[in-house]
């Protein structure tokens, strides 16, 4: 801080734009993993001349909205320095659930409400024994990892692909003018976690549970509702990113989802949340999906075999946190002056 | 012990009778009465242990008092909880600042309470509520909208205090608020308590410092041994007899008689230099106990570190009994015969969650040639449990559910499994209470008279002044003077600040966790 200069002049004066050190910092991080996104599709706009093209594009973002989705809810979790490791396993039973109401008759649409409900519940359930018995976030969560992939498996042992209605595929293969539903209700779940965690009252609970518990807690917020709460979100999106996959894929398979939480994390990770908690933003995450999405996409289209991206994304997760706190330092030693 | 009760009308801000804590093996606070008048400063005071942080959580809803009530403006309470007291308007400014990093200088003062419609926070209004409370505080060019992180220690403290302002506190308790503040961030502090105190707040201020107390207290509590020694308004008595109640008649008791003659030198330091030590020298002598004063910051614990090989020596030499000890290399220090008792005992000294004789053996099984008698190990943790009278139920207990002072003690006895010539200490007594410290002092004087030579740093000057032989005083790394062990704590005090310094004196660190 400089001293002096703007006191009581500056203070009464339009207050709008934010300046300093931190803030500086946090654009600074965000334009980081942006610009490393950018590369990556310039190069792999060079290596393949089929990436850069509408269609590529169009295929990539329904690709990826699933992370996305589930990306936004897991950021919320862990700003506030939880985790949840269900996701896939919830993911995968909300689905099968609403597949087999599909089957069974219910429409469509009564059958996805089914499944976001389920999806709700498993994130209550996960809620309730985290923040009211105050048991570690990664056991709990590692357990209804168990618990849902089983519900899934009992709901159906295969995959469910005869029976399913016509318009069980619209939402994941629709789309309007350009754009693929997918893509539109991952903005709207963007949209939506962005004012949540930034504007809303809700979201500075949430920053400040997972900055300084104690702090909340002694500035009267209920520390165990909000983390029941975020839970609950996050079981909400999974399902939901559950039916987008399967709705495009034209399936209902208990199968799916395995490993997906750790995708998730990864991408939530390179967004440039802290395990520790009290940082981080939803557009941070929808960069770390996207770049995910893009290295997955932009090595396929350049021939690259499939295993290596299980190699490359391990090198991006790692290298992405080296360059945060890269970053971070420096922007203390600005903040130093 | 009467406290003076003139025709005040309006009923105490606080006013607590009878308080009773007791901890496993202490009695934190035996029948103690407390009142604070609105737009009163109410000092309280005390060595560490005395009983003034447990008045402190008490009052702050942290812990429920055993016996002994509290009524808040005439009404009386029971805390269930920090935020049950907090909503009955008492506020707490601790030393680990409860502010939140990720969050702005607005959201944080207005934290559980933002102004908004529909759920959403509306950030102007967020900002100018915040803005009118930093003015009110006197920190107007505080920007609202800087993350709390990047601020420094006094900035945080004002948003402490504007937060408290906006929960509408009446009490508001600083637990040493100055230590971690500047010289020019004190005297500003001191504004802002001026202007609490003309809205009619009352302020419960916990502090070392005598200069401050006297300056800042209307009127002064101290506290000795758990109990309520006195009562004082402001110029009714001065820094000296302030000490005197404080330390009290025990100071005698407290240590044990310096009837050793030291023998012949054992460590001889020359031109020592590391980051931050430069060109230390000084002789030790066997059987003698040579004491380090100086600020908070002149270097004492980095001078330790540095003799022991834990901090980069990048000058001078180090000889113990004629062998020199090589620099940089902590295993070599140890096979030399030097030992260190770590500053931080949780961090540093122990392994809580291993047991005592895991604790006590470490460097026995790391040094076998080194090792004092020939015994085995399961003997030579005995033998130092019974020499130090370490109090545990068995060797096999987890050392983290023993006593500061025991663990301490187990800290000593794992150097005396080895023929350890030189005991370098750093603040060994710190956080454990009074009885135990007086053990420790025993036992320290003890091994200098079995020859050992000790090297002691601390922030307290009457333990400093009641132990040594021999005092160095450090100042920006470098020795500025030598005084023997009558020196009186003026002379200490006034060698330490004579070479300017850092803000805070010696003493002034300790407290930091009773």
């Amino acid at each position: 801080m400089t001293e002096g200069e703007g006191t009581m002049a500056e203070g009464t004066g339009t207050v709008g734009r934010r300046r300093p050190g931190a803030l500086r910092g946090k654009h600074l991080q965000t334009l980081a993993t942006l610009s490393v996104l950018v590369l990556m599709c310039i190069v792999f706009t060079l290596l393949s001349e089929r990436f850069f093209t509408l269609s590529n594009f169009q295929n990539l973002m329904r690709n990826t909205a699933p992370l996305v989705i589930a990306g936004c809810g897991m950021t919320a979790v862990m700003i506030a320095r939880g985790i949840d490791l269900s996701v896939g396993s919830v993911l995968a039973a909300s689905t099968v659930l609403a597949a087999t109401l599909a089957v069974a008759g219910v429409p469509t649409y009564l059958a996805f409400m089914g499944g976001l409900l389920f999806g709700a519940v498993a994130g209550l359930a996960n809620g309730l024994i985290i923040a009211g018995m105050g048991v570690s976030a990664i056991i709990v969560t590692l357990g209804m990892l168990n618990i849902a992939r089983g519900i899934a498996y009992l709901i159906s042992p295969s995959a469910i692909l005869v029976g399913l209605p016509p318009d069980w595929s619209d939402l994941g293969t629709g789309r309007l003018w350009i754009f693929p539903f997918p893509i539109l209700v991952a903005i709207v779940v963007i949209v939506a976690f962005h004012v949540l965690t930034l504007h809303a009252r809700f979201g500075k609970r949430v920053y400040a549970i997972g900055g300084n518990e104690e702090a909340a807690r002694l500035s009267g917020i209920k520390v165990e509702r909000t983390v029941t709460i975020l839970y609950v979100l996050c079981g909400f999106t999974a399902a939901l990113a559950g039916l987008v996959l399967s709705s495009r894929v034209g399936s209902g398979d208990p199968n799916i989802g395995i490993g997906f939480e750790l995708q998730v994390i990864a991408a939530v990770i390179i967004g440039g949340v802290s395990l520790s908690g009290g940082e981080g933003r939803i557009l941070g995450t929808v960069i770390g999906a996207l770049i995910i999405g893009v290295l997955s996409n932009g090595l396929n289209l350049a021939g690259v075999e499939p295993f290596w991206q299980y190699v490359a994304q391990g090198l991006v997760l790692i290298a992405a946190v080296i360059v945060d706190r890269r970053v971070n330092l420096g922007v203390l030693r600005m903040g130093n002056g | 012990m009467s406290i003076p009760q003139d025709g005040a009308p309006a009923p105490p801000l606080i006013r607590a009778r009878g308080l009773s804590k007791s901890f496993p093996g202490v009695r934190a606070l035996r029948g103690v009465d407390f009142d604070l008048r609105p737009g009163e400063v109410h000092c309280l005071i005390g060595e560490n242990g005395a009983g003034k942080s447990t008045l402190v959580k008490i009052l702050a809803g942290v812990q429920p008092p055993d016996a002994g009530t509290v009524e808040i403006e005439g009404r009386p309470v029971t805390f269930s909880g920090p935020l049950a007291a907090q909503e009955a308007g008492i506020a707490c400014i601790f030393q680990e600042l409860n502010v939140v990093g990720g969050l702005t200088v607005a959201e944080n003062i207005m934290l559980g309470a933002e102004p908004g419609r529909l759920g959403m926070v509306d950030r102007r209004a967020n900002e100018a509520r915040a803005r009118a409370l930093l003015d009110s505080v006197g920190f107007p060019e505080l920007e609202a909208s800087r993350f709390c992180a990047e601020l420094s220690p006094a900035e945080k403290q004002a948003v402490m205090i504007a937060k408290a302002l906006r929960q509408n506190a009446r009490v508001i308790i600083m637990d040493e608020p100055s230590s971690p503040l500047e010289e020019l961030e004190v005297r500003r502090l001191y504004e802002v308590i001026g202007r609490l105190k003309a809205a009619g707040r009352g302020i419960v201020y916990v502090s070392h410092k005598m200069r401050e107390i006297a300056e800042l207290g209307d009127r002064i509590t101290v506290f000795k041994d758990g109990a309520r020694v006195a009562t004082l308004a402001r110029g009714e008595a001065d820094a000296a007899e302030l000490v005197r109640l404080m330390v009290g008649r025990q100071l005698d008791e407290l240590f044990p008689p310096k009837d050793r003659t030291p023998g012949p030198p054992l460590l001889e330091v020359r031109g020592l230099t590391g980051p931050v030590v430069r060109d230390v020298g000084f002789t030790l002598h066997e059987g003698e106990i040579l004491g380090i004063a100086g600020l908070v910051g002149a270097g004492r614990t980095e001078l330790l570190r540095t003799l022991f090989g834990a901090d980069e020596r990048r000058a001078g030499t180090v000889t113990l009994a004629g062998r020199p000890v090589p620099p940089n290399a902590v295993p070599a220090a140890i096979e030399a015969g030097l030992a260190l008792v770590p500053e931080e005992r949780r961090t540093q000294g122990i392994v809580p969650v291993l047991s005592v004789a895991d604790n006590a053996s470490f460097v026995w099984d790391e040094y076998p040639g080194r090792r004092a008698g020939t015994q085995t190990r399961r003997a030579a943790v005995e033998s130092i449990v019974r020499t130090l009278d370490v109090r545990t139920p068995s060797l096999d207990q987890r050392i983290g559910a023993l006593s500061g002072g025991n663990q301490q003690k187990v800290v000593f006895g794992k150097w005396l499994t080895l023929e350890t010539r030189v005991l370098l200490l750093d603040e060994p007594t710190r956080g454990i209470d009074i009885g135990a410290k007086r053990e420790i002092y025993r036992i320290i004087a003890d091994l200098a008279r079995r020859g050992l030579g000790i090297v002691l740093v601390s922030s307290e000057l009457p333990e400093l002044l009641g132990l040594v032989d021999r005092l160095l005083v450090l100042s920006h790394g470098a020795i500025v003077g030598e005084l023997p062990g009558s020196a009186g704590e003026e002379e200490v005090i006034v060698l330490s600040m004579l070479h300017g310094a850092p803000s805070a004196t010696g003493k002034q660190e300790e407290g930091t966790r009773e």
